[in-house]
């Protein structure tokens, strides 16, 4: 008898389909891996299970009866709780404190401080973890031990469900293992738990059944210890790749490296990364999120500080630690941020202010801007990126996704960037968009550029890309020719760190 | 679009400027009254004054519109220009005003006079020959009254503290220089250990800016005088926090109910007192006899008196202590 | 991994509507509190009297200068509290610069200049030591003050007249100026700012970084520089309404415009600014300053006690704020 069945769940933000048709049934007790690629759309589950946000249509039942969370409060209610990937703990309050935030002991409305101590000294027995007083304040503890303290919180909360979403993501080997622990006893003690990961040996090690995520679909469901993982990591990228990228052609051999990167590391993050760049070609830097990708290419931008490392440009070598996003851009490269709301557009100002911001000197003299002129660079732009927008003076905010993107990608052509460091091109776009974009890249790279592309989208990196590395906890593999790839393989490096060509 | 809002407005204003020209004409008086403050006690004195003022007026047969205003924050100098001006462009009969500056607020004063309109200065002197009249207490012989009762008190020796009300404001100046004035030339015995502080605008900062006398003095002080209410108050609460009102000999200025408390209980040895009623009566009544055309005194003294312990309950200091509202 | 949900597509003339409204809506409240006050009255003539015009236009300069330096700084994401001690700083400098002896003109620069300084300790302040602006000009309300105390010995300093009293009186000398040369200058600097903000790159840049200060930073945008130009430049004006205030008051006021950087920022509010950057328009502000004047003199004029005005004033704000919001929200 399933304690929370889901059938046949959608969920759409504007004309983004999350969810299209998802199937899941958790048993009291099991530990359920929920595993998919990037935007498979696990992370929307987890908020419509958590009451953050509603369902379009489907059903949810949660002990037979009909499960409709109106909000995050009423999840708890019905006692199911999210984990975050990131910790959403008070780190001023004591551990006492957070693990009884909601559920708080009174006395008459008065806070009874000595209840609140001892109940939460009892929830933490539960896990031998001598070092977590509940009078310590949380902001002291190490991130495993603030885990602890959030699963704490669940458990107090009386929670039935416990949603994981990667709950590992920023733990040590150990503190992994003690986590696995815990989730073991919390399982035995009849918890359901949904457990997120990437990491299949994770699920291997912890989880009983799992469901597969692609494309916001149930693709397969079943016992772990029937399946092997190539079989699950080919359900999770199985899919055809569409015909949405333009025909590529190599660049012309010999190509001339137009930036070399060797060493480069920006702690904690990025451990290690060497690659080099050539005219005319398109890299794709494949990996899981977290795993480093952005923080290396900030780190060549100059957005962030690279302790270690040498970067090149054509035969010249820049300092790689100090230079500012202004060297950069004189230098030649051009950023394409993975967050076009907070570090990619200024959302209020207009289009065409977006697009030459950072080029500025073409349509001005002296300080003075020739509205003119800015007004007719951007017209060329958006015409020939195919923005739709009605004119250059509309503020940026009232574009479509896509469009806002392309006006983003706009301003890298109008300042002549020779480099391109695109990060994640296409997130949360429509196919429309998509597709253009991947023609506009295309087109650049054939006009000379050198265009390094991170995604999290493997079917793009396959239609697009020359040559691929993948990123895995902060180090970068080798760089191998496109042809040399499969899906599967890239999954197995992001995820197991293995790259069975180097054997 | 922006640059025809701009025009859009300039037109506005200058169509504003050319359609219309002001129009005065009233059979009755109507006179402004701009306090320094509206908060105070004195100043509902003087408010009373200036009632009753207008109430013999109205009693002779003359009509009497009395409007009340002072600046929108208390004893700030533009805010009180803009009211006089407001005034101005009204087109009220008179103006009696009591200024924060004795020369920030020449320039409206005279502009209200250019535009026809009389102002009689109440409590605080004016540097401008355009006024019509000045009634205000003779602080510096308040200041001087107050250095005789404190010199004698503490036998022409000892260490004094005066605190200061506000930079700039004229009136109290002339106390603070009435009572060194004396200090120094009747009690050169008396050693003046501060005499540079500042009270500020309210009676919260005039404490704490006596708390910090005090604690920096701490025990050598004898005597202290405070030249106006709110300092006094700031003071005397300062005092009796730490339990030093009534071991220290001090003279403070206008009066309130706590200071004849503090009198009773041998806090303080005396205060002088002005008319603020007096000051507002006289003040409204020199307007009105310059608007019927009567010759009106260019000095009007308002009286002070020095209430000690022993006079306070005199027929004379009680017609200052509870005037007649 | 995380799904972003794209935004709704808002129909154009939607928008256009909208940034239109936002545009206008100062003006129609304006309109609003003048026309109300004009018939309140009863003597419509009397309240638009271009004498009363004169009067409120000249009582708004100091607000109106400051407003237009501190548009500057909110549309970049900053705020500024030590707005009033500067114009008390700058006049106690500029009446010491007379009396020591100076020509006018110099006298007058120095407080401008002053006003300056001022904003580029702001800056400093602000972009080297990473104190977030609302703090490190609070600091300044009170070191800016107290240094106008110091310098000035404690007192008004009062100076002989010069031109400089003549800058923003009722009747202007000559007459055919209409309205007194502070009011001229006030109009003119409003429409250099406007087109400063139009057409060059600093005053694009002091909106990108307002509205996006790290997509600012990723464009090549030396925001720190940046900064402390614009509380450079916004002293400046500060400055100058120092030098504006001290020819009303003629004298240098070392505790004059206490709480002057409310009415400022109040402007800069009505009149469409946002305090989380990136919005905010001169012609806004300068409206925002008239309403807040009109207002004042209507109450006065009506006989209404002081808090009367305060109330009215502070429902304005929020009214303003709150409207501002609900445009921001539809479109």
């Amino acid at each position: 008898m399933p304690i929370l069945v889901i059938r046949n769940i959608r969920k759409s933000f504007g004309q983004t389909v999350a969810l299209d048709g998802v199937d899941l049934s958790l048993k009291k007790g099991e530990v359920h891996a929920l595993i998919g690629e990037n935007g498979a759309g696990k992370s929307t589950l987890m908020n419509l299970l958590s009451g953050v946000i509603q369902p379009d249509s489907g059903i949810m039942e949660l002990g037979g009866k009909a499960y409709k969370p109106a909000n995050t409060t009423d999840a708890r209610r019905n006692r199911i709780a999210l984990i975050h990937q990131e910790l959403s703990l008070a780190p001023h309050l004591t551990v006492a404190q957070n693990i009884m935030m909601g559920v708080e002991t009174s006395r008459f409305g008065w806070l009874d401080r000595k209840a609140l101590f001892r109940r939460a000294g009892k929830v933490l027995e539960n896990f031998d973890h001598p070092d977590i007083r509940p009078e310590k304040t949380v902001g002291s503890l190490s991130t495993a031990a603030q885990q602890v303290v959030e699963i704490c919180r669940a458990i107090a909360a009386r929670a039935e469900i416990i949603l994981m979403d990667e709950p590992t993501s920023s733990l040590q080997r150990d503190d992994v293992q003690h986590l696995f622990r815990l989730i073991r006893k919390l399982s035995a003690d009849g918890v359901s738990i949904i457990y997120i990961s990437h990491f299949l040996e994770e699920i291997r090690d912890v989880a009983d059944r799992y469901t597969v995520l692609r494309d916001g679909r149930t693709v397969a469901s079943g016992k772990i210890a029937e399946v092997t993982d190539d079989l699950l990591i080919s359900q999770m990228v199985g899919r055809p790749v569409d015909m949405l990228f333009p025909p590529r052609k190599p660049p012309a051999e010999p190509a001339r490296n137009l930036v070399e990167v060797r060493d480069l590391s920006a702690p904690p993050v990025l451990k290690n990364a060497s690659f080099e760049l050539k005219a005319g070609e398109i890299l794709g830097i494949a990996g899981l999120i977290g795993a480093g990708r952005s923080e290396m290419v900030k780190a060549i931008f100059g957005l962030e500080r690279s302790e270690f490392g040498k970067l090149s440009f054509a035969g010249n070598p820049l300092s790689p630690g100090r230079s500012t996003p202004t060297d950069r851009i004189r230098q030649g490269f051009g950023y394409l941020s993975e967050d076009r709301k907070r570090e990619g557009l200024a959302l209020d100002l207009s289009i065409a202010d977006n697009i030459t911001m950072t080029g500025y000197s073409s349509c001005s003299k002296f300080g003075w801007l020739n509205l003119r002129r800015q007004r007719g660079q951007s017209e060329e732009l958006i015409k020939g990126l195919g923005i739709r927008a009605q004119t250059p003076t509309q503020p940026v905010m009232t574009l479509s996704g896509g469009n806002q993107q392309k006006a983003a990608i706009a301003r890298l052509i109008h300042q002549k960037a020779d480099v391109l460091l695109l990060d994640e091109p296409t997130r949360g776009i429509d196919i429309g968009s998509r597709s253009k974009i991947y023609e506009i890249i295309a087109e650049l790279a054939s006009s000379g550029k050198a265009i390094l592309m991170i995604s999290s989208y493997l079917p793009e990196l396959f239609g697009m890309c020359d040559r691929l590395a993948v990123m895995r906890r902060g180090r970068l593999s080798p760089i191998r020719p496109i042809s040399d790839w499969t899906p599967e393989l890239v999954m197995q490096v992001a995820i197991e760190g293995e790259d069975p060509l180097s054997l | 679009m922006k640059k025809l809002g701009i025009l859009s407005f300039i037109l506005f204003v200058v169509f504003a400027i050319g359609c219309s020209t002001p129009k005065t004409g009233a059979k009755k008086f109507t006179i402004a009254v701009i306090p320094k403050g509206t908060t105070h006690p004195f100043w509902k004195s003087v408010n009373a004054g200036a009632v009753k003022a207008a109430a013999d007026a109205k009693a002779q047969g003359v009509d009497i519109d009395l409007i009340w205003k002072g600046p929108l924050r208390e004893d700030d100098r533009e805010q009180q220009i803009q009211v006089v001006e407001g005034f101005v462009s009204q087109g009220v009969s008179g103006i009696v005003l009591a200024p924060l500056d004795s020369k920030a607020l020449v320039r409206p004063v005279e502009e209200a006079k250019k535009a026809g309109i009389p102002t009689a200065i109440i409590d605080s002197a004016l540097e401008s020959d355009q006024i019509t009249s000045f009634a205000a207490t003779d602080n510096k012989k308040g200041g001087n009254m107050a250095a005789e009762r404190l010199g004698q008190l503490l036998g022409g020796k000892g260490k004094v503290i005066m605190l200061r009300y506000l930079e700039g404001s004229a009136s109290t100046t002339d106390r603070e220089e009435g009572f060194l004035e004396v200090m120094k030339s009747k009690f050169p015995g008396v050693e003046l250990i501060s005499i540079d502080q500042y009270a500020g605008a309210t009676r919260d900062t005039a404490k704490r800016a006596s708390e910090n006398l005090l604690q920096r003095f701490g025990d050598q002080v004898n005597g202290v005088f405070a030249s106006n209410e709110s300092a006094s108050t700031g003071m005397l609460l300062a005092l009796q926090d730490i339990n030093r009102a009534g071991k220290v000999t001090f003279v403070g200025f206008d009066a309130t109910p706590q200071f004849l408390d503090a009198m009773k209980n041998g806090q303080m040895q005396g205060i002088v007192v002005q008319s603020p009623f007096a000051i507002g009566e006289l003040g409204v009544k020199a307007m009105i006899d310059t608007l019927l055309g009567k010759p009106v005194e260019k000095r009007i003294d308002t009286g002070v008196m020095m209430i000690t312990p022993d006079n306070m309950n005199s027929p004379e200091a009680q017609k200052l202590l509870n005037p007649p509202v | 991994m995380s799904i972003e949900p794209t935004e709704k597509l808002t129909p154009m003339d939607g928008s256009a509507i909208a940034k239109w409204l936002t545009i206008i809506a100062p003006f129609l409240g304006l309109i609003f509190v003048i026309a109300t006050f004009a018939i309140l009255t009863g003597a419509p003539g009397k309240y638009l009297s271009p004498f009363n015009i004169r009067i409120v236009l000249s009582q708004t300069v100091i607000v109106a200068i400051s407003a237009i330096g501190m548009t500057l700084i909110i549309v970049s994401g900053g705020i500024d509290l030590s707005v009033g001690s500067t114009i008390g700083l700058s006049g106690v400098v500029t009446a010491l610069g007379i009396n020591a002896g100076y020509d006018p003109t110099i006298a007058v620069m120095a407080g401008i200049c002053m006003g300056g300084v001022v904003g580029f300790v702001n800056g400093a302040v602000i972009t080297t030591l990473r104190v977030v602006p609302f703090i490190a000009t609070l600091g300044m309300l009170g070191i800016a003050r107290g240094v106008a105390k110091w310098i000035a010995n404690q007192e008004p300093v009062n100076v002989a007249p010069t031109w400089i009293n003549d800058l923003v009186v009722t009747f202007p000398n000559p007459p055919w100026l209409l309205l007194a040369p502070g009011v001229w200058i006030a109009i003119l600097l409003a429409i250099v700012m406007a087109i400063v903000f139009r057409n060059t790159i600093f005053g694009r840049r002091a909106f990108a970084i307002g509205s996006n200060e790290a997509a600012a930073r990723a464009c090549g945008i030396s925001t720190d520089k940046l900064r402390i130009w614009i509380y450079t430049i916004s002293g400046l004006f500060f400055g100058l309404s120092g030098v504006m205030q001290m020819s009303r008051l003629r004298q240098g006021d070392p505790t004059v415009a206490a709480g002057t950087e409310l009415d400022v920022i109040a402007a800069v509010v009505i009149g469409g600014g946002s305090l989380n950057g990136g919005q905010g328009t001169v012609l806004g502000a300068m409206i925002g300053a008239l309403i807040m004047a009109f207002l004042r003199n209507g109450c006065q004029q009506m006989g209404w006690a002081n808090y009367v005005q305060e109330i009215i004033i502070g429902s304005i704000i929020i009214i303003a704020v709150a409207f501002d919001r609900l445009q921001s929200r539809r479109a």
